[in-house]
């Protein structure tokens, strides 16, 4: 009988502490009563037989799993909702550090390209590693309290609600809520790296905003922060209506006429505390800053005019 | 069909089924072994991996009653219906006979399976 009290302290040290005890009681006694009928039909058993036994049971750790089922770190609900933050979380960071990592090696004297994308790529995974965990371990509390993050409200759902089969864009997809947020995200980012930044690292800065650049981004960042509530609203919401429409003309209306006042204010680059040591010079970066605002400011007013046409269809 | 397809869905047929006959059977008392032969007996194989840690599972839904007795020189852990696990099988009793009836009939109609 030994075999069996190795499998059943076998079973036992896969399973949760307080639970060992009781289930390696009931699972030693219903091993001995199969023993017990088996012997009563073949008459004395040898080790052999009870070890055939206990290998039809199977695998101490499977037998442990079906008594206490492990249980999922993140409930299949919240996949989509997890999948996407993480792509919007990590894109963000990744962008950020691309802007980092440039910045320092414009500024640095060697120009080494291979330093450049190591340092890109190390900094990067380290920001990553640190993000994924952090948002896996919030999903992981919230399921593990038995709740959802993704959870909807779900009575007050009405088929009537739905938008017509035709009008397919009215359905708000996760990924462009996702893309405005990490946009957002990206530029309060930028527009507060004074806050972020040690000051040894602004002092590595070989180029940086000008003041009244920096003032007036500034300034708008309660648009941005407007706009973060107003995709999380989205988010809740999923379908286009009059209402949503009209924020969403207001708000990209609001961020192109900002990137083209913007772009016309200039100058909006100065040299920082470090030279420039790059293939550019400091006005060709400026003109290229200028033209890639003006042709930004185009996305959003193309999206407001786009969203112009889809309010007044839904007349 | 292939074979592993036929045993997943053969699996989640009698999951459901098996929560039934086990409430069923334990309207007499019964630990773990006699319970598992009392099933088999009347036809449905089920295997330790499951049967156990199902009837260890409605216990803690308050479904059965149960306690540890010494007999025949050795302890074993006796399950019973509890009055919730009594409530709940006349019910899910009367699901499975109107299931029953419903599906019946589908499942014989002619195999030609033109529909009236």
């Amino acid at each position: 009988m030994e075999l069996v009290e190795r499998y059943v302290a076998a079973v036992q040290r896969e399973l949760p502490e307080q639970k060992r005890q009781e289930i390696g009681r009931e699972l030693s006694a219903n091993i001995m009563d199969q023993l017990d009928a088996l012997k009563e039909q073949n008459g004395q058993l040898s080790e052999d037989d009870i070890a055939a036994v206990l290998k039809q049971m199977g695998r101490p750790e499977v037998v442990a799993y079906q008594f206490v089922p492990p249980k999922a770190l993140v409930a299949a609900e919240d996949m989509p909702l997890l999948k996407h933050l993480l792509y919007m979380v990590l894109g963000v960071l990744f962008v950020v550090q691309i802007v980092g990592s440039t910045t320092h090696w414009m500024g640095s004297s060697e120009g080494n390209l291979i330093r450049f994308l190591l340092q890109l790529t190390f900094g990067f995974l380290e920001d990553a590693c640190f993000a994924f965990t952090v948002i896996v371990l919030s999903f992981a509390a919230v399921n593990s309290a038995g709740d959802r993050v993704s959870r909807s409200g779900g009575k007050d759902w009405s088929p009537k609600l739905l938008p017509k089969a035709d009008l397919g864009w009215q359905h708000i997809s996760m990924t462009d809520v996702f893309t405005d947020l990490a946009t957002c995200l990206f530029l309060l980012i930028v527009i507060w790296y004074p806050l972020w930044m040690s000051p040894a690292q602004i002092a590595d800065r070989s180029i940086m905003f000008t003041d009244n650049a920096l003032l007036m981004m500034q300034w708008f960042s309660p648009v941005v922060a407007l706009s973060v509530l107003f995709s999380l609203w989205q988010l809740r919401q999923r379908i286009w209506n009059r209402s949503l429409l009209l924020g969403n003309i207001l708000v990209n209306a609001t961020f192109s006429a900002f990137f083209v006042a913007l772009a016309l204010s200039g100058p909006l680059l100065q040299a920082g505390p470090v030279e420039i040591k790059s293939l550019f010079t400091l006005l060709q970066l400026e003109e290229g800053f200028t033209y890639g605002l003006l042709i930004t400011a185009c996305i959003p007013a193309y999206e407001a005019i786009r969203d112009l046409f889809r309010f007044n269809k839904l007349n | 069909m292939t074979t592993s397809q036929l045993d997943k869905m053969r699996l989640e047929l009698r999951r459901g089924v098996l929560v039934l006959a086990v409430l069923a059977s334990l309207k007499q008392r019964h630990y773990g072994y006699s319970l598992r032969k009392q099933l088999q007996d009347r036809g449905i194989d089920i295997d330790e991996g499951t049967l156990y840690p199902l009837v260890r599972r409605l216990a803690d839904q308050g479904l059965l009653d149960s306690e540890w007795q010494q007999a025949e020189g050795r302890e074993r852990r006796y399950y019973l219906l509890s009055d919730q696990g009594k409530e709940l099988l006349a019910q899910l009793t009367d699901e499975w006979l109107q299931l029953n009836s419903a599906l019946g009939p589908l499942l014989t109609q002619d195999q030609s399976g033109e529909t009236e």
